[in-house]
């Protein structure tokens, strides 16, 4: 048997290697990020599309890629972004970073191109509640600016006048935008989630409930690749696959050494 | 009356919300009920935060103030706590190294202190993982057989270098594994593992309703 601090060198090596000799791979789009891309796609320009930030900091390497890829999307279709998050820890806080340097890349303007809501307790009366009004759960965006004063707000009431929901999480929040959300208010729920958490999902996409799914950093990656937009997601595809390969040839030599030792031991005791 | 106005109004708040629902919100009284007692939900909320902050604090300062073990831990919890919160909550109109726009105390510690930590503690699973999957992923019997080779199928079609690998034995293989895997068996489990959580959900909510259910109230 390998001592751990072996295996825990290989894959300090393996994530290391990618970045000093950087490599690029063909990503090939499955057909669930296909659809979540032809869903935005074929939204008429200027609509509004919600997007959240439901992600705590510690997963920002797989959903951060999802949301600057979504956003590229967005702005570039001169759609009208609603940003939210319904997590308390940071979750304000990569919206406003996020959303500010992607807004200035495209040059849009806040309170006309994109409000960012923030944060607001309890995360179902929340989701519920904006099925009524928005503006009663958030009298306020994220910077207390009054949402009566923005102009993007205007035309927004409740879900009625969102035409798609981008939810980009790292937990289970994803089950009460499809539950609540999609199921009471029609309103078509997009994912973009961590890829431990993806296979709970496609039980959704094939009941029609949730349109299109991304999948962790692959995911990430394979959107970039439909945005045309290159970014950590598509660097990060040679990191996970060295790491992915190493943890399959790991698990193939252990089983070998367990097959070996078990007829090693057969025959001693035959 | 402690044990039974608690039922009485864990009764109301969920029978009152559920009819609510079949009614429609802006033309009738009761179904304008549901978004009403949703708002007062998160106002109650927001008290149970300030609960919570109250708790730490006393909890903490206690055992700071009485030198129990592991005290200096417990002080370092109390100063990243007001630390962080505290410049949060005064008006960036005083300066703009209060609230939490970009530039403020609370955004530099988010984003120099909070987020790589919590970056760092995920990512040590890669190595514990790699370990564990070295040591216990086992085909011991002909179930376990199948989880290896399904978890081995995913783990190459999930990146690049394995996808490729996986096209040298026919240009279908991934699409393959996406349709029979992820969308067939996969599929199938997570929705009887979601319909049967739904069901235990919905019954545990009814016993909550009827009283049956009290540990809410800190009791079997």
């Amino acid at each position: 048997m390998f001592d751990r601090r072996w295996i825990y060198l290989l894959v300090a090596l393996a994530v290391i290697f990618p970045l000093i000799v950087p490599a690029t791979f063909k990503v090939h789009i499955t057909p669930e990020a296909r659809q979540l891309f032809d869903a935005i796609e074929a939204l008429p320009d200027s609509s509004i599309v919600m997007l959240t930030f439901d992600y705590y900091p510690s997963t920002l390497a797989e959903t951060e890629p999802i949301s600057v890829a979504a956003l590229h999307h967005l702005f570039r279709k001169d759609c009208r972004v609603l940003t939210m998050t319904t997590i308390p820890l940071g979750g304000p806080s990569i919206a406003e970073r996020v959303t500010r340097a992607l807004a200035k890349e495209h040059g849009k303007v806040y309170g006309v191109d994109y409000v960012n809501l923030g944060f607001k307790y309890n995360y179902v009366a929340v989701l519920k509640g904006m099925g009524t009004s928005i503006e009663a759960i958030y009298p306020m965006d994220n910077s207390s600016t009054p949402l009566s004063e923005l102009p993007m707000m205007e035309s927004i009431r409740n879900y009625d006048d969102i035409s798609f929901i981008f939810v980009v999480s790292d937990n289970a929040i994803v089950d009460y935008w499809i539950s609540i959300v999609n199921a009471e208010y029609a309103t078509p729920v997009g994912i973009g989630v961590t890829a431990v958490s993806a296979p709970k999902y496609y039980a959704f996409i094939s009941s029609g409930q949730v349109t299109g799914l991304l999948g962790g950093m692959k995911g990430a990656a394979e959107y970039e690749r439909l945005v045309k937009a290159e970014g950590m997601a598509l660097k990060g595809m040679a990191m996970q696959s060295l790491v992915h390969l190493l943890i399959i040839a790991l698990v193939i030599i252990g089983n070998i050494g367990f097959f070996a030792s078990r007829r090693a031991r057969r025959r001693a005791t035959a | 009356m402690r044990r039974v106005a608690p039922v009485i109004i864990a009764f109301l708040s969920g029978f009152v919300t559920v009819i609510s629902f079949c009614f429609n919100p802006d033309k009738t009284v009761l179904g304008g009920i549901e978004p009403r007692v949703l708002s007062w939900v998160t106002i109650v909320g927001g008290f149970t935060l300030l609960l919570g902050v109250v708790s730490i604090t006393r909890v903490n300062w206690q055992a700071v103030h009485r030198k129990k073990e592991g005290w200096p831990y417990k002080f370092l919890t109390l100063v990243a706590m007001y630390v962080m919160a505290v410049p949060a909550m005064l008006p960036s109109s005083w300066s703009p190294l209060f609230g939490d726009a970009e530039g403020s105390i609370y955004d530099w510690l988010f984003m120099h202190i909070d987020a790589p930590m919590m970056g760092t503690m995920f990512a040590m699973l890669a190595f514990y993982i790699a370990s564990a999957a070295y040591r216990a992923f086992r085909a011991r019997n002909p179930e376990s057989t199948l989880l290896l080779a399904a978890a081995v199928l995913v783990m190459l079609w999930r990146v690049p270098m394995g996808e490729a690998f996986l096209r040298l034995f026919g240009e279908n293989v991934p699409g393959f594994i996406n349709t029979y895997l992820m969308n067939g068996v996969n599929a199938a489990v997570q929705r009887g593992i979601v319909i049967g959580a739904a069901l235990g959900a919905a019954s545990m909510s009814l016993r909550i309703m009827l009283g049956i259910e009290r540990t809410y109230m800190g009791k079997g």
